[in-house]
């Protein structure tokens, strides 16, 4: 159903993205083998109960429009990221004894959540230039800051890395993608307790022989649920009311408390 | 096992602990008679939850605890009501200016730095004198001494300063700054540290105001009650550093171990207990000291940058 839906939007798509414009260029003007996907689940709803979650990222290779599929070998690079944040990345320094964190470096755009799985190492599937262009792959996301020479500059790049490695919310897996059979293929993320809400895209590269022949994209919506959503949207909406609120509970676990133990 | 998650600290704690930990300040509390806010949010800051946080929701809990005091001190008549009114209004002047004092340091990334500091020097200085008056005081008993009580009702230069007011309550005839620079100050430490401050508004009251000492914890209570409100209200607007879920962890906690902290409160003699709180005041300062000094074993931290910084 959602395959069906998506296939006019992702031949619109090839021919308006310029990447795959200059690659058809350099292809010969035939059909081409085809990819689709879509993910285990559409919501993720983040309840008191919620400790991380395992999605599914599966999928397809329609090889009926390629020459030689047999000659051929076909990789699938899938990149899972929520929305952008804005982040400050501090380092501490030791002042009169006592560790303080020095000035902030702000990232205006840091994926919450960003994970890369392949069937190969990315290295292997393709060049670092496509790679970049693409955004695949850790060390080229871009963060949105201006300036990004310098030791410095890189060191710190390279520990938000780490830190949001860490976290397990940026993850790499060379192996993550596996093949069943020669077109079906799988991915599984685990998005950790801290994922960030937003919607996420999932986008399913195929390449052939280091170039990209087809992508397809899926959405996933991950939102506070329940109580978690009406306590957050509160707080941030309606802080005023929400601190009241508060308050008024504090109050009566505190009549509660007093009804319950009173000594008289 | 038994995770939960809190939906503004956006992190998942395990509820027997939160449950416990609100259980065992609710004890100390009840057992030493104190508020249970300075050990409280240092507690939380060491249990992983951002200093900001801790300091909003620990302020939210002290409610709760006050509450509960405010009514049993009020059915005995230890509230001198115009004495409270005076130290909540510069209370809340003073809590004003804690919550954006603390909001500019979090945008500058030293919130957690300078609450820590501020808390290794309040909670050595007091502990520090604490130890030394318990010490001295159980030495007097050993000794056979009576401990002896300043008696109040002599004039200081407190008594020179205009704006006179009269607490029939207190059986007092002052000006009314002294109350309200001490409500202040402690309206600023609420603020800032989440503490309900009685252990600095108690001490003022008796030996500043020389207020009799039977009205001096319902009136501070009493006060600590509306300043606390305030401040966890102006944190949740300003701030969004409030996280009800935890409150109300920590408050199921709090009400039931302070049940069994008076109880066992009851066993020990005056003395002995502040100096065991003074142990332990002590022992909170030094562990947050060890965390500024020793380094770190991660040097880099990332923040999501706040709106408007």
């Amino acid at each position: 159903m959602r395959a069906s839906l998506s296939l006019p939007l992702l031949a619109a798509a090839l021919v308006l993205t310029p990447v795959h414009a200059a690659e058809r260029a350099a292809q010969p003007q035939t059909q081409r083998e085809e990819v689709i996907s879509d993910i285990s689940t559409r919501e993720i709803s983040i309840q008191s109960n919620f400790t991380g979650i395992e999605i599914l990222i599966f999928g397809s290779i329609d090889f009926s429009g390629a020459a030689e599929p047999d000659k051929e070998i076909y990789d699938v690079v899938v990149v899972l990221r929520s929305p952008d944040q804005a982040i400050v990345a501090r380092k501490k320094e030791r002042m009169l004894g006592i560790w303080v964190n020095g000035p902030g470096k702000v990232y205006p755009t840091v994926p919450g959540f960003y994970a890369v799985l392949s069937s190969r190492p990315l290295r292997a599937i393709t060049s670092d230039e496509t790679l970049k262009m693409l955004g695949i792959g850790l060390n080229n996301i871009d963060f949105g800051r201006a300036t990004k020479s310098g030791a410095d500059e890189e060191t710190f790049r390279s520990t938000v890395i780490r830190l949001k490695e860490n976290q397990l919310l940026f993850q790499e897996h060379d192996d993550g993608v596996t093949f069943i059979g020669r077109t079906l293929f799988r991915a599984s993320v685990d998005l950790p307790v801290t994922v960030p809400i937003g919607r996420y895209t999932a986008h399913v590269y195929l390449f052939r022989d280091g170039q990209v022949v087809s992508k397809n994209q899926s959405t996933l919506e991950v939102s506070k649920a329940g109580l978690e959503r009406a306590i957050y949207l509160m707080a941030f909406h309606h802080p005023l009311i929400y601190g009241l609120l508060a308050v008024v509970l504090a109050v009566l676990a505190g009549l509660a408390g007093w009804a319950v133990f009173r000594r008289e | 096992m038994f995770q939960i998650y809190l939906p503004i600290a956006e992190i998942s704690v395990n509820l027997v602990i939160m449950l416990g930990l609100g259980a065992a300040v609710g004890f100390l509390s009840g057992m030493f008679g104190v508020g249970g806010g300075f050990l409280l949010t240092p507690f939380l800051m060491l249990s992983g939850i951002p200093a900001p946080i801790a300091v909003a929701t620990g302020a939210n809990q002290i409610v709760a605890t006050s509450v509960s005091g405010a009514l049993a001190q009020w059915r005995r008549g230890n509230i001198d009501f115009r004495m409270g009114t005076v130290l909540i209004v510069g209370g809340v002047a003073g809590a004003l200016i804690g919550v954006f004092l603390l909001k500019l340091l979090r945008e500058a990334g030293q919130a957690g730095l300078i609450i820590s500091l501020t808390y290794v020097a309040l909670l050595g200085v007091i502990g520090a004198l604490m130890l030394n008056e318990s010490l001295r005081a159980i030495g007097r008993t050993r000794a056979g001494k009576p401990s002896s009580m300043r008696k109040p009702g002599q004039h200081n230069w407190i008594h020179g300063l205009p704006l006179k007011l009269r607490f029939p309550r207190s059986r007092l005839y002052i000006s009314a700054i002294p109350p309200l620079v001490i409500g202040w100050i402690v309206g600023l430490l609420t603020a800032f540290l989440g503490v309900g401050g009685g252990f600095i508004m108690v001490p003022a009251m008796i030996y500043l105001l020389r207020m009799p000492t039977n009205v001096v914890i319902g009136t501070s209570t009493f006060q600590i009650i509306f300043v606390t409100a305030v401040v966890a209200v102006l944190h949740a607007t300003f701030n969004y550093t409030l996280d009800v879920v935890l409150a109300l962890l920590l408050a199921a906690g709090g009400v039931f171990g302070g049940q069994f902290g008076v109880r066992a409160g009851q066993r020990f003699r005056g003395e002995q207990l502040r100096a065991m709180l003074a142990v332990l005041v002590l022992a909170v300062a030094i562990r947050l000291l060890f965390d500024l000094v020793l380094k770190p074993s991660e040097l880099y931290s990332i923040t999501p940058l706040m709106a408007g910084a």
